[in-house]
């Protein structure tokens, strides 16, 4: 075979196999960052090194992008809850992720291609949930419920806590509403764990919502005359209005 | 050939029909092989999947199991949580007391109300807004005076009622919550708190091997 012929061949073989899954876009500035980050933050400090995640098992080969396999060996509750929601129902039917492209409501046309895993709204060194609990939803989401959150008393509490690792519990979020927290007991005590379904219980107001949600701060008659508002025949045209400038 | 009445048509033309016939099977049974083959399972949809459902729509098995009708426990795969507290649940009906309500509807099974792929007003249900009407009609026709004058479609369709969750709209619930101020006196979710196990990060453990991939 002449040595050109080949050279078109190996660069075609280049192009159409991925490089290997630990190897995509390493720099040494980025591992440098990451780092950094990581050990400022509450992995770092409970004990939850590089090799947690990026090699669970010692006969593992090196991963780049530890899916949402290797958030689940810790976070249990929060990855089950996920796989039941929209963003992760696909990974649960064994399917490829779910990409913004794939949803019936408006997205933003430059996140289309996005895949949804933990580490899409998460960012997993920092372990920081301020950018998890609005940025990452409004850097997909372009319908006027999510655009007019900008525009909201809720905004405005959660303006306050920004600088925090995570959101206090007076801050509301879209996550506060959507991917609401809970309590249960665990041995004496009790745990608060965020529930990541976000299909079934706190989508619309009607099903769920009041009684889990909306109920943590507001009295059920505020509650019920806002979520009958927002149920009634009119709805449709409530949520198709223009987005508040 | 000759067929009753006297009309005649020329043989090849029934040969030309039957090939046409064989051509148009043979035709479909592979777009569905092709389709089967290259995972195009849209061609088998019969209508739109539900807003819960179409992100996985083409994983058929997901639902059905070959060709069963979809069980109940297709469903609770993934709806288990949210039937703990079922108010119309199956062990409501299991109970003497209402298994006669089970002729007016078949309450047991959950492709009674939710059904895929044909026409539906909402959340994977077919069935007409004024369902509750098959055993609560007696509400809104006198036996319970503040819902006199009510429509038969407003009972979900208005946002009060949830068919399988009515604890936030019971008698008690309004009881004790309606003479509230608008506001609670303390606005606040559950504090989320971790307690780390140790003062300082310990050193990274991988870094050499990322630094050597990206070389």
């Amino acid at each position: 075979m002449k040595p050109w012929i080949a050279m078109v061949l190996a660069l075609l073989l280049m192009l159409v196999y991925p490089a290997p899954a630990g190897g995509e876009g390493v720099t040494s500035e980025a591992v440098e960052e990451a780092t950094q980050l990581w050990q400022e933050s509450l992995h770092a400090l409970n004990q939850v090194n590089c090799s947690s995640c990026h090699q669970p098992a010692a006969t593992r080969p090196l991963q780049g992008h530890p899916d949402h396999e290797s958030c689940r060996s810790c976070h249990k509750q929060a990855v089950e809850t996920f796989l039941l929601g929209k963003h992760g129902v696909r990974l649960l039917e064994g399917q490829s992720p779910l990409t913004p492209a794939m949803a019936r409501l408006p997205m933003k046309a430059a996140a289309h291609q996005r895949q949804m895993t933990c580490a899409t709204c998460h960012d997993v060194h920092s372990v920081n949930t301020v950018a998890a609990a609005v940025d990452a939803c409004l850097s997909c989401h372009n319908d006027a419920h999510s655009l007019n959150y900008e525009n909201s008393k809720h905004a405005q509490l959660f303006a306050a806590d920004r600088q925090l690792p995570r959101p206090s519990a007076t801050a509301v979020s879209c996550a506060t509403c959507h991917l609401p927290r809970h309590q249960v007991k665990a041995g004496e005590g009790t745990l608060t764990q965020v529930n990541h379904n976000n299909n079934t219980y706190t989508l619309l107001p009607r099903d769920r919502m009041v009684k889990e949600v909306c109920m943590g701060c507001h009295t059920a008659w505020n509650t019920a005359t806002t979520a009958f508002l927002m149920t009634t025949w009119w709805r449709p045209i409530l949520i198709t209005l223009p987005v508040r400038p | 050939m000759i067929w009753p009445g006297g009309r005649s048509i020329p043989w090849q033309s029934i040969v030309s029909l039957k090939g046409a016939i064989a051509c148009a099977c043979i035709a479909l049974i592979g777009w569905f092989a092709a389709a089967f083959w290259l995972d195009q399972r849209q061609v088998f949809l019969p209508g739109q999947t539900s807003v819960g459902h179409h992100l996985f729509e083409t994983s058929c098995n997901s639902c059905h199991e070959g060709f069963k009708p979809v069980s109940n426990d297709t469903c609770r795969r993934c709806h288990q949580a949210e039937l703990a507290e079922d108010a119309h649940g199956t062990q409501k009906f299991m109970d003497p007391r209402w298994a006669e309500d089970l002729e007016k509807l078949a309450v047991l099974t959950c492709t009674t109300c939710h059904n895929e792929h044909v026409h539906m007003f909402d959340r994977g249900v077919h069935l007409q807004p004024d369902l509750c009407m098959t055993c609560h009609d007696g509400i809104i026709t006198g036996e319970l005076k503040s819902h006199d004058g009510f429509t038969p479609d407003g009972c979900w369709t208005a946002g009060c009622h949830n068919f399988h969750d009515h604890r936030s709209i019971s008698t008690g619930f309004l009881r004790q919550n309606l003479d509230q101020p608008p506001m609670l006196p303390v606005q606040a979710l559950p504090e989320r708190t971790v307690s780390p196990s140790l003062e300082t990060a310990p050193r990274p453990d991988l870094t050499s091997e990322f630094e050597e991939l990206g070389r």
